[in-house]
């Protein structure tokens, strides 16, 4: 039970971090809960066995990481636009041409 | 029974295609921001807008209407959004003249224009795509329509220039929107009216469902809506549409150069 439980605390924690670099960070939130839920799981069933810990600690470690990076993202990043310098021009262009074509269209006002 | 209602029909047709337009006026400038939600974490993925400009030529002066789409700078480098859609229309009945679309998604590139000739009911079309290989291949179309098809942009624009304060809930129109040079309708029904919260105040609105017939693209009955405020400007302040995991919304961010 605690071998299944520190897996899928790994895998949740893992998918955390992973998704805590990515844009995708306020999702990170949900596999970083479960993490937690399963390193505590794991955590319970080894202190009752006294087994060894260390595997568990590092899900902590990751989920922690992950946690913290992904609140600061979503605390400190603002959405902003990127280069529209390219989209601009074109439409500038694109409007140019379409006034040229529509001096030859027939258009009842 | 049959009879009376044909010419009615006819008369409501004519007076969709050629209706006045109240709503829309130049120098109108809608921001919004598109994001994915999953349950109940947001992710901003996009700046939508939705523009109106004047635009002379020397017979006439139309009305621009322009959408664009722009991913938000983290998520340029794992795909890249630069869309633009154009439609140039009578400034009074809304009725489209040359639609351009320009897209750019994830390094898609792909254009499409559309010249409408409404003494014989056709379009022309030209399609570009760049290829992989960066060489550009062009198609060039000519096809009939149907009397009321508009393209995308003027048909977003149309919905808000309804009379919506006359219909009553439960109330279906359907609209012939062309797309990829096939015609598409697209079935609007009022789902009543609604106060909601937006950026730019505590709005009623009109609850507006949307779907396309014989599509895969917001299908559903009433799984895609759109928020349409109850005043004369009748904006657009939140749409919601179902998605394979989670759901998309659109949220206004600011509306300027409102006619009323």
């Amino acid at each position: 039970m605690k071998k299944l439980f520190s897996i899928l605390g790994f895998i949740t924690a893992i998918l955390a971090l992973i998704l805590a670099v990515t844009p995708l960070f306020n999702i990170a939130f949900i596999p970083a809960i479960a993490a937690l839920a399963f390193g505590i799981l794991a955590l319970v069933i080894s202190k009752e066995k006294q087994q060894y810990k260390k595997p568990i600690q590092l899900v902590f470690l990751m989920t922690i990481i992950a946690l913290v990076l992904t609140t600061y993202k979503a605390v400190y990043t603002e959405s902003e636009v990127g280069n529209t310098e390219k989209m601009e021009q074109k439409e500038e262009q694109l409007e140019e041409e379409s006034i040229q074509e529509l001096e030859g269209l027939e258009i009842d006002m | 029974m049959r009879l009376l209602l044909i010419p009615a029909f006819i008369l409501c047709m004519l007076s969709s295609a050629t209706s006045q337009n109240k709503t829309i006026a130049a120098g109108e400038k809608l921001t919004f921001a598109a994001s994915y939600n999953m349950s109940g974490l947001l992710n901003e993925l996009a700046q939508v807008t939705m523009e109106t400009s004047e635009v002379k030529t020397s017979k006439s002066t139309l009305l621009k209407l322009k959408c664009t789409a722009t991913t938000y700078s983290k998520w340029d480098s794992f795909f890249k959004i630069r869309d633009l859609y154009e439609s140039y229309v009578n400034p009074k009945t809304l009725t489209p003249y040359l639609y351009n679309r320009d897209i750019s998604e994830g390094g898609h590139d792909k254009f499409m224009k559309y010249t409408f000739n409404h003494r014989t009911n056709t379009v022309a079309s030209i399609m570009k795509k760049t290829r992989s290989n960066g060489t550009i291949w062009e198609e060039k179309k000519s096809f009939k329509i149907g009397a009321s098809t508009r393209d995308l942009v003027t048909t977003l624009y149309h919905i808000r220039n309804l009379d919506i304060h006359k219909a009553s809930v439960g109330d279906r129109q359907n609209f012939t929107v062309l797309f990829d040079t096939e015609e598409n309708v697209v079935s609007i029904k009022l789902l009543g009216k609604e106060t909601i919260n937006t950026a730019i105040g505590r709005k009623e609105c009109y609850k507006l469902a949307i779907s396309i017939n014989n599509s895969n693209i917001l299908k559903g009955s009433n799984d895609n809506i759109l928020w349409l405020t109850a005043d004369d400007n009748k904006i657009p302040v939140y749409a919601k549409f179902k998605i394979a995991v989670g759901s998309g919304e659109l949220k206004i961010k600011s509306a300027t150069g409102l006619k009323y």
